[in-house]
């Protein structure tokens, strides 16, 4: 296995942690300051996956957009995959926050859901 | 195909002064302007100074029209509504030596009639500007301060509104004399007029060349500025010169207080060789607010909001000594057509008084005739200047005076819809801000260009991709960023 | 003229008035009013369409605008009234806010007041970038709210310059969009952002990060053309022959952010030259008694929720006024140390001191001194300019009593 160091993004220290892995294996080697620290350290080394955010088209809305996000992290390699069908929707007003805007999106079992809410015009 | 008894080519401060004082008379006028506005060149870029005439050679027309001019800012002011401040200014002696150019200009000054010229021993000086030391320096009290876009703005739209067509991004391309006057080729069409005024500023060898051999040259000689923060607008009360530096035929670096509070370092004097070449330079900026630390040593080094600079129109080379006259005259060789050359400072304070001369000049053709409807549109004070009494009742008027939508210089959306309203039908985001202001605060356009870019998509029904920050291509967006499928 | 008499009135509807706001009601303010310039609640978070917030404060990670979706809903359920689309354009010594809006002009006397006026971005000229003025220069945040508020995009071809959160999260906003990132140049030899913005926002997404580089010189006569952009050695002077030009439409900047002070200011509040807030004590109770600064406007915080953590405070000490010793001591940044907030002390008991050090370091100890006296002492086994150290320290009847100053120092 190889030692590879991983900044943690959980929270803002960032903290920098050494790992051995080989993409199968996981072993923490040094520099978590917490539980959470390990958590990501292996999704990492193993799966990475990332939160995505971005917008929505609204129609006849007070605002042009609505913004969204992932109820649970992407996949690395899916991601512009998934920014496509984000691109596409499009979402009558109101929206209400926690609406649900595409669900399963590409049946990776993940909802495209609202963060805000939208009046009408 | 209209025929104009007067085209005038440039819509800079000359050109509008032109314009306006024609617009009092019977003739059918026409400007071509090829920015998205008037003032789009080195009218804008200056330090709005009204000079007194102390630095110009007696016996040239840079003393007569100056002196001549400044006479007749109070008035203009009174009347168009612009801003005016006679701040004074000082010259300053920092040495013995230096001291014997303020007698030389005190010389100049009374040999060009200037009044009320005083030396200040440095004491006297320190009781009136605090921050200042100097040996010794040269009171000049006929010396003030306009906004040199609002001026030429006020006076191109008045001119409109008394008929003169201002024809903007109109480019003249070619110009064909025949008998009974010019045919002008632009990118928006044929015109033709019987006199011609040549008011191009940097262009005006350009424009002479399309109809005769020019006989001069121009040297491009940039200038560049920095704009302080208008908290640090208690520095100076006065304008603060320097003694001008031997050479280029400019009046050095020097600290200027704005009509709104800011406060101009410079300009710098460099010959350049393509004068559209407005640039800032690190090392310009550097030496600006180095030499102006030298005269103010609290000057903040924080303290800059901007930089810009504009060009000054040369006819001779530095080598030369950089100092010609100006030449306002009938060509020899064309006539009817008028060229106005080499106007450089002090260019915006001759203004009203070249455009009497001109219409002299014109007068020579036609029997002037006044309109009995000339109109006068006076420029209304700015919301945030007014005491709350009348704040409050515009807003009763109209609500949209209660939405201020520029906070570093409180501007109302009120008086950005009059803006975007203006009868030259400008709409870039500078002619917005050089006829309201917003956006030329500290923040420069962080807050208000939302609101902005909403009044004119609803208000004028601008498309996102046609707003355009001050010239045909200086488009701000690329387009949305979603689009509704059909 | 509308006149009102209210408790306490916020200025600004960012996290830190509503926390603050709410906080005051909580604690027995009658009338609370939050008074704000823009058409929605909430501030800049609105734009903010990025997660990350709030996971300190409620052990989960939101978005910008589900953060304050909360904050905003707590207000209402107070009854906290708000005025929308009102300037205040002038706060006097009397604790008097003038404030207008399309119905009038308002007075507004309040028992206290609660600056949250939140900040600005730097622009081109707070660090002098020379060259031409073309459009398409924008800081970070003004293009931020174009992409994500307005569905415009600025441009297609980007550089950054400045590597501030801002900037970095703008780098993944566009490139995520289909847009050309081509780099973030940053002059230190450090990012200037946090360090999981420097992973997820560039590494992800194999966006350059230039440390030690800066843009030279703009050109571009109408709209941006090209930016040329060179190495810095560590005398901030350009390396010889590193120069290169960058074909660009597109410039962001993002140098960091200003606090917005203009009223206070003109109040009459003194304001520190570092942190570019008002001068507080440890009730962030400013030099005019009854007016208080939070959030963004005291200091520009790295997470949303220390702010609103501090903005809480700051809405309960406008209402809970305890009696303070009319003799102060004067909190002092030493070595390493940026600053320190408080800046003044004139109370005892436990004290929240938030600071930022000068530059980044390892394995240090973090002491303060009350006058020769060494009261705190804490190894870090790391420090960063971008991470605001926060402790909480007991202030002693004595310490007040005696001393006249703290200095906090960093030691190697």
């Amino acid at each position: 296995m190889n030692e590879k160091e991983i900044t943690c993004i959980v929270c803002p220290i960032g903290c920098k942690i050494l790992v051995k892995t080989d993409g199968k294996e996981f072993e923490l080697v040094d520099g978590n300051k917490c539980k959470s620290g390990i958590d990501y350290a292996r999704s990492e080394a193993l799966d990475p996956r990332r939160m995505l955010a971005s917008s929505v088209l609204v129609k006849n809305g007070l605002w042009p957009l609505v913004s969204v996000k992932t109820n649970k992290p992407v996949p690395k390699d899916k991601i512009f995959k998934v920014m496509k069908e984000i691109k596409k929707a499009e979402i009558d007003a109101p929206v209400k926050l926690g609406q649900i805007i595409i669900k399963n999106v590409l049946n990776t079992g993940i909802d495209i859901i609202a963060t805000k809410n939208i009046e009408k015009l | 195909m209209k025929n104009f008894h007067v085209a005038i080519i440039g819509g800079g401060v000359i050109g509008s002064a032109i314009a306006w004082e024609l617009s009092k008379y019977k003739l059918d006028v026409v400007v071509f302007e090829k920015g998205l506005d008037v003032c789009s060149g080195t009218s804008k870029a200056n330090s709005g100074v009204i000079h007194s005439g102390i630095n110009s050679t007696p016996g040239t027309l840079k003393a007569r029209f100056c002196v001549e001019g400044n006479k007749m800012f109070t008035d203009l002011a009174e009347k168009l509504g612009f801003s005016l401040k006679w701040t004074g200014k000082y010259v300053i002696a920092k040495n013995p030596l230096e001291s014997q150019e303020i007698d030389r200009l005190i010389k100049v000054g009374k040999k060009n009639n200037v009044l009320g010229l005083e030396i200040h021993t440095g004491a006297v000086v320190k009781k009136r500007e605090s921050n200042l030391s100097c040996f010794e320096a040269l009171w000049v009290p006929t010396a003030g301060v306009i906004l040199p876009y609002e001026f030429t703005i006020v006076l191109a739209e008045n001119a409109v509104k008394n008929n003169v067509n201002f024809l903007l991004e109109t480019k003249v391309t070619n110009i064909k004399k025949y008998e009974k006057g010019f045919k002008i080729e632009t990118n928006k069409g044929v015109f033709s007029s019987n006199i011609l005024i040549n008011s191009g500023g940097l262009s005006c060898r350009e424009i002479v060349s399309m109809v005769e051999k020019p006989d001069f040259k121009v040297y491009p000689c940039r200038g560049e500025y920095l704009v302080l923060d208008k908290n640090y607008s208690n520095l100076i009360n006065s304008m603060i010169y320097p003694v001008p530096p031997a050479k280029l035929g400019v009046l050095g670096v020097h600290i200027t207080p704005t009509i709104e509070g800011n406060i101009l370092i410079g300009p710098s004097a460099e010959f350049i060789d393509d004068p559209d070449d407005k640039k800032t330079t690190l090392h310009m900026m550097k030496t600006l607010l180095k030499e102006a630390k030298e005269i103010i040593p609290s000057i903040p080094e924080n303290a800059i909001i901007s930089a810009y600079s504009g060009i000054r129109c040369k006819l001779l080379s530095p080598q030369q000594s950089g100092i010609a006259d100006y030449r306002i005259e009938e060509s020899k060789r064309t006539p009817g057509l008028i060229n106005l050359l080499g106007i450089e400072s002090p260019g915006l304070t001759s203004a009203p008084a070249i455009a009497k001369e001109v219409t002299k000049l014109i007068s020579k053709f036609y029997n002037l005739e006044f309109k009995k409807d000339f109109k006068i549109i006076k420029k209304q004070p700015r919301f945030s200047n007014l005491k709350e009494n009348q704040q409050f009742n515009l807003i009763k008027k109209d609500e949209k005076y209660g939405r201020i939508i520029c906070r570093c210089e409180q501007i109302t959306e009120a008086e950005v819809i009059k803006a975007l309203s203006n009868l030259l039908h400008a709409r870039s985001i500078s002619s917005v801000q050089y006829r309201c202001r917003a956006g030329m605060g500290r923040c420069q356009g962080g807050f208000c260009t939302q609101h902005l870019l909403r009044i004119m998509q609803e208000k004028f029904g601008m498309k996102i991709d046609e707003i355009k920050m001050k010239s045909p291509d200086s488009y701000l967006f690329t387009g949305y960023n979603r689009e509704l499928k059909k | 003229m509308t006149n009102e008499n209210v408790d306490v009135a916020v200025i600004g509807s960012g996290p830190a008035g509503l926390a603050a706001a709410v906080s005051a009601k909580e604690n027995g303010a009658n009338y609370v009013v939050i008074i704000d310039r823009n058409s929605w609640k909430g501030g800049i978070l609105p734009q903010c369409i990025h997660d990350g917030f709030g996971l300190e404060e409620t052990g989960n990670s939101m978005t910008g605008p589900e953060y304050i979706q909360m904050y905003i809903d707590d207000a209402k359920k107070h009854n906290i009234d708000f005025l929308t689309e009102t300037m205040v354009i002038n706060i006097d010594k009397n604790k008097t806010i003038t404030a207008v809006n399309k119905n009038g002009i308002y007075k507004i006397n309040a028992e206290s007041i609660i600056l949250s006026m939140g900040c600005r971005e730097k622009t081109r000229w707070n660090i002098m970038v020379p060259g031409d003025r073309p459009s398409g220069i924008y800081t970070a945040g003004v293009a931020q709210a174009f992409i994500n508020l307005y569905n415009i995009i600025p441009g297609k071809n980007i550089v950054i310059l400045g590597s501030g959160d801002v900037g970095l999260i703008m780098a993944r906003r566009l490139k995520l969009e289909g847009l050309n990132v081509l780099g973030v140049l940053e002059i230190l030899p450090h990012a200037s952002g946090l360090p999981r913005n420097v992973v997820q926002c560039l590494d992800d997404y194999e966006i350059p990060l230039y440390l030690n580089h800066t843009v030279t010189h703009i050109d571009g006569r109408e709209r941006l053309e090209s930016v040329t952009i060179a190495q810095i050695d560590n005398k901030k002077n350009i390396v010889k022959g590193s120069e290169k030009k960058i074909k660009c439409d597109t410039l962001l900047l993002s140098f960091g952010l200003i606090p917005e002070n203009e009223l206070s200011k003109d109040a009459g509040i003194k304001i520190d030259n570092i942190t570019g807030g008002p001068v507080v004590d440890q009730t962030y109770e400013t030099n005019i008694p009854g007016i208080y600064a939070c959030g963004n406007c005291l200091q520009v915080y790295d997470t949303v929720d220390v702010l609103s953590k501090s903005a809480k405070l700051v809405g309960k000490n406008a209402v809970v006024k305890l009696i303070k010793n009319k003799k102060s001591i004067f909190v002092k940044p030493g070595k390493n140390i940026r600053y320190v907030i408080p800046q003044i002390i004139n109370k005892k008991g436990l004290i929240n001191f938030t600071m930022r050090v000068n530059k980044p370091a390892q394995n240090v100890t973090l002491k303060i001194k009350a006058d020769e006296k060494e009261i705190y002492k804490k190894k870090q086994r790391w420090v960063n300019p971008a991470n605001m150290i926060e402790l909480t320290l007991e202030i002693t009847h004595e310490i007040l009593k005696k001393g006249k100053t703290l200095v906090v120092n960093l030691h190697e």
